[in-house]
């Protein structure tokens, strides 16, 4: 204990979501600041958070700051010293600022001339002597999500200090003893209820729970281990991980005395939370009457867990049952007395979903659609109702002739001309969480066929890029292709109508979550195989038609929006790549910057990735990515004129006999390697691209592309950029060579 | 069994003991005990201020025509202003559920984050929900703007929602089943207000829809600009019952469906306007009186 560290930041109840966030904030924080004040800590920085205490501790700290040395080059002597040999004002400055005396001054050799240099010396600190301003800066470096004014001042000469809750009381131990440090107040708020916060030895247990005395006490505290325990006794449990296994055990014992259990891998993210709410979780376990089980299971689980943070039971067959569990920050003699408040709640909200599922369902979703004239999906770009008709369109257009699925393209019109009607029913203005899920459920009330309903039930869906991002295509059923058509449409038309509008997507800012759209549309097409669609389709081809649902002819390239459109995809179809286990010189050779939207298809990217990291490491391919940068280089500017044909009519001619085999195995490769590249068999082009190596290795070695005979210049800086095209034309090898990683 | 007049009692006894005046009601219809002006107007400025009321609260469209167990067009609020805000402002939140009746190691009471603003008012403020077993009984908050301005000190606003915790004080699911007083209801006091008052809230009167819009907007016009003109004479409390009454107003015209959508957001930007010129005259006035 000698050389521990202590520090407990105790709060008003700060938000559960930001606790990870500050767990690791704090750590990060604290160590770069014991670095910077030059006391490396000798053990790792450890972190915990309860809704009530930021607590920090380092096991062993040195007892001192590290002497500071070091040398400052100052003027050059030249402009130090007067020709009489007196000190100029420069050099005079420089040593005052240095906190030295001239005479001090020492110089120095450097390839510049001679230079004066101060050589400063600081003796370290005791570690209790630099804390207090340690933690003063510490306490700046924290940041949260929304912060708050609450009265209070560090006299750090920086004024008012923010937080993101109230700071009640500071534990700041070191070695044992209490590191002096104040929180002052502000003069207009100081007084007998407003007062000053001092550091202690002391923290603080469960606000209501104690095994002896008065709750919520002081409780004197030496050590870490100490506080820990201590806490502990007055039913505070420090670490995340201990109050999540204790939940998780609860779950199951209550959940096991009700027949029942929770699916908690369903549930992951709520038990996460919930033992981020708690200090001392227990769990007790409610019901609501039976006849609430022919709700729409969606919506009984909305109540439940978002709403009231409760988790749901179910039967062995997966079924819910008509009971709950609900973690409670307590341990309570009589659960019974808490259950019934939390029924009432809970009854009370199914009450209401019950009576807006009976009123929604009066209404068809078909006639909803005037009423979505008065919810406004953007100023500029009109209701909701418009969108609908919209993306109506776009739906039936990707159905037929983007997927070449005329068969569903009724389905997905219908599905999208509906999509949007659930906004005007009572259960999503109440549940806004079941948006889409809502018109699913009504539309299948309605009886409409599978296609239509769960196309409308999932098109917020896919929100991740990973492979598995649900909807999976069991979910889906007959769903499939409608599905894909809503969501690509509605996505689409999201992200060109806004940005044709002029929205932007910068940094954070992404206020109509045009990222995330983006990458559901990049998903949706990436993955496209898996839903028996492969046929061709580029994003410029989808944009174009979405644009055109807008008004707009054929999409005009010189419009500011599709340049960033372009710019904007290809960086969501790279993320997409690396997130999927890319490196980031593999992305960029297989969407470059310049590759434009009529080019870009997330599929053949996704595929052509594929190929590329199977054939990348063969030694004729490494070779090849080599040259080809000669290649890029040589022909930097030159735009292709000759034809192959052409080509093969100077390579007969030609007297280079390095010339003649590259023309001929290139003119040969073209076609083959466009028809493996049409056929997506890109491990085959790639291959047929790594053939060429030896010929484009002779032909640099004994060939000179800038010849002194015009004609023959132009030939070969032709033949550079034919044999550029077609290597560009499946990916930029160039972007993959050892060196550049 | 703790009634509901016994809870008004006990809660205003309790922060009477703990140095807040006892203010009334503001005899003009308003959204929430926020807007009058014991709140709106005094956390401003620096002036330590310490008042405790109730505050019927109206809100039109959450009428259910005495229908639905936990909505009214009227519900009443106890609201605590505390400026600034104590150091142990939780602990004496916390007794004053003690006070009430409540075993706080019986219950699980919790303090969620909540996070509170009025978009009419230029207000908003840094807080929890308080959930008692899991039902909202409190908003607690502590105002960071109000009127568009910074505070300076903070105040805290503590609102009960009286029904919610008196159902959970008696034990009852239905807030019209609620004791007011000893062996009378809710019902009897309350339901047959909201019925009449919802009807009126959702247009169902001897007069066309269309009609009673144009109505409503008119008053609305009207109050708007004898709210300005007293303001410009200086009258800022005058001033402030308008600016409720052009609130009320759009209340109303909302839950009939009289608005639309863009028009929706300019009333409540016309509204904001006000309130924020008000609450500046409000500080003008104040420095003023301490220049003096």
């Amino acid at each position: 204990m000698d050389r521990e560290l202590l520090l407990e930041i105790g709060v008003e109840e700060l938000p559960a979501a930001w606790l990870p966030g500050l767990t690791t904030q704090l750590a990060e924080k604290l160590d770069a600041r014991l670095r910077e004040f030059r006391m490396v800590p000798d053990a790792p920085v450890e972190t915990y958070a309860t809704p009530r205490r930021l607590t920090a501790r380092v096991s062993r700290m040195p007892e001192r700051q590290e002497d500071l040395e070091e040398t400052v080059t100052g003027p050059p002597l030249s402009a130090a010293v007067t020709p009489d040999g007196q000190p100029t004002p420069a050099a005079l400055g420089f040593a005052k600022k240095q906190g030295v005396a001239f005479g001090d001054l020492a110089r120095v050799e450097t390839p510049k001339g001679v230079y004066l240099t101060a050589h400063k010396r600081q003796r370290g600190r005791s570690a209790a002597d630099a804390l207090p301003e340690l933690l003063g800066a510490v306490l700046r470096d924290l940041s949260f999500p929304k912060q708050m004014h609450w009265d209070a001042v560090l006299d750090d000469g920086r004024g008012e200090l923010v937080f993101g809750r109230p700071i009640r009381w500071l534990l700041f131990l070191y070695g044992g003893r209490v590191v002096p440090f104040t929180i002052s107040r502000t003069a207009n708020a100081a007084g007998p209820q407003v007062q000053e916060v001092p550091s202690g030895a002391v923290t603080y247990g469960h606000r209501f729970l104690a095994t002896s005395g008065r709750a919520g006490r002081s409780i004197k505290v030496r050590t870490f281990d100490d506080y820990r325990a201590r806490l502990s006794e007055h039913f505070i449990i420090l670490s995340h991980a201990e109050r999540r296994d204790r939940i998780l055990r609860e779950l199951e014992l209550k959940a096991r005395k009700l027949s029942g259990r929770v699916l908690i891998r369903e549930h992951a993210a709520l038990v996460d939370e919930v033992a981020d709410l708690v200090e001392y979780p227990g769990v007790v376990a409610g019901f609501f009457e039976r006849g609430y089980l022919e709700l729409p299971h969606e919506v009984l689980t909305t109540t439940l867990v978002h709403h009231q943070h409760y988790f749901p039971v179910v039967d062995d067959r997966g079924e819910l049952k008509e009971a709950f569990l609900a973690v409670v920050n307590t341990s309570p003699s009589d659960e019974r007395l808490i259950a019934k408040n939390a029924e009432r709640v809970v009854t009370a909200r199914l009450r209401d979903a019950r009576f807006f599922w009976e009123a929604d369902r009066r209404l068809r979703l078909e006639d909803r659609l005037d009423r979505l004239d008065t919810v406004i999906f953007h100023k500029k770009l009109g209701s909701y109702r418009d969108k609908a008709l919209r993306i109506e369109k776009l739906a039936r257009w990707i159905a037929a002739d983007g997927f070449g699925r005329p068969d569903q393209a009724d389905a997905a019109a219908r599905a999208a001309r509906l999509a949007k009607a659930d906004l005007t029913t009572d259960m999503v203005f109440e549940f806004t969480e079941l948006q889409g899920v809502m018109g699913g459920i009504y539309a299948r009330a309605e009886n409409l066929p599978e296609p239509v309903w769960k196309a409308i039930y999932y098109q917020y869906l896919p929100q991740g890029v990973e492979a598995d991002a649900p909807p999976s295509r069991a979910q889906l059923g007959d769903a499939a292709i409608s599905w894909a058509a809503l969501s690509l449409a509605d996505k689409l038309d999201t992200v060109v109508g806004l940005f044709r509008a002029g929205e932007k997507v910068s940094g954070s800012r992404d206020p109509f979550g045009l990222r995330r759209a983006a990458q559901g549309i990049i998903k949706i097409l990436a993955d496209r195989d898996e839903l028996g669609l492969s046929g061709h389709l580029s994003l410029g081809g989808l944009i174009d038609r979405a644009a055109a649902e807008y008004g707009d002819g054929r999409a005009d390239p010189a419009k500011d929006w599709l340049a960033q459109l372009q710019i904007f995809f290809g960086e969501r179809v790279r993320h997409l790549l690396e997130r999927r286990g890319s490196t980031s010189n593999e992305s960029n050779a297989i969407v470059r910057t310049d590759t434009s939207l009529h080019e870009l298809d997330p599929l053949e990217a996704r595929l052509r990735l594929d190929a590329l990291r199977r054939v990348r490491t063969s030694e004729r391919f490494q070779k090849l990515a080599e040259l080809f940068k000669r290649v890029k280089n040589i022909s930097k500017g030159v735009t292709s004129e000759m034809s192959w044909a052409e080509l093969v009519e100077y390579g007969k001619a030609t007297s280079e006999s390095a010339e003649k085999p590259l023309i001929a195995h290139a003119a040969h490769s073209v076609n083959l390697v466009d028809a493996a590249r049409q056929e997506r068999r890109y491990v085959d082009a790639f291959t047929r691209l790594a053939d060429l190596q030896p010929d484009v290795a002779k032909f640099f070695d004994d060939v000179l592309v800038m010849a002194e005979d015009a004609a023959v210049r132009r030939s070969r800086l032709q033949l550079m950029a034919r044999l550029r095209d077609l290597i560009l034309s499946v990916a930029d090898i160039s972007e993959i060579i050892p060196s550049s990683e | 069994m703790v009634t509901f007049q016994q809870l008004i009692f006990k809660l205003s006894e309790f922060w009477a003991s703990r140095g807040c005046l006892i203010q009334q009601p503001l005899d003009i219809e308003m959204g929430a005990g926020t807007m009058h002006p014991e709140t709106f107007l005094r956390v401003l400025g620096s002036a330590p201020w310490n008042v405790a009321y109730v505050q019927p609260s109206r809100r039109p469209a959450d009428g259910r025509f005495g229908d639905n167990p936990n909505r009214l067009f009227k519900h009443h609020q106890f609201q605590v202003i505390l400026k600034p805000a104590p150091d142990e402002v939780q602990q004496l939140y916390l007794q004053s559920l003690e006070a009430c009746g409540i075993d706080l190691r019986a219950h699980d009471v919790r303090f969620e984050e909540d996070n509170w603003e009025s978009p009419t008012l230029g207000a908003w403020g840094i807080g929890w929900q308080v959930l008692f077993d899991g039902q909202e009984i409190t908003q607690f908050t502590y105002f960071q703007q109000a009127g568009g301005l910074d505070l300076s000190p903070i105040s805290v606003e503590l609102t009960y929602g009286l029904e919610r915790f008196a159902m959970a004080l008696q034990d009852v699911g239905d807030v019209f089943d609620l004791e007011w007083g000893p062996r009378v209801k809710y019902r009897d006091v309350r339901h047959r207000d909201e019925f009449e008052q919802s009807k009126y809230a959702f247009g169902q009167i001897d007069m066309p829809a269309a009609e009673l819009h144009r109505t409503h907007r008119e008053l609305f016009e009207q109050y708007y600009v004898l709210a300005q003109t007293l303001l410009r004479s200086g009258l800022v409390l005058p001033a402030l019952d308008y600016c409720l009454k052009c609130s009320h107003m759009f209340n109303l015209l909302d839950a009939s469906g009289g608005i639309g959508v863009t028009e929706r957001t300019a009333y409540i930007l016309r509204v904001r306007r006000l309130a924020v010129s008000i609450a500046k005259k409000w500080t003008g006035a104040e420095e003023e009186e301490a220049a003096s």
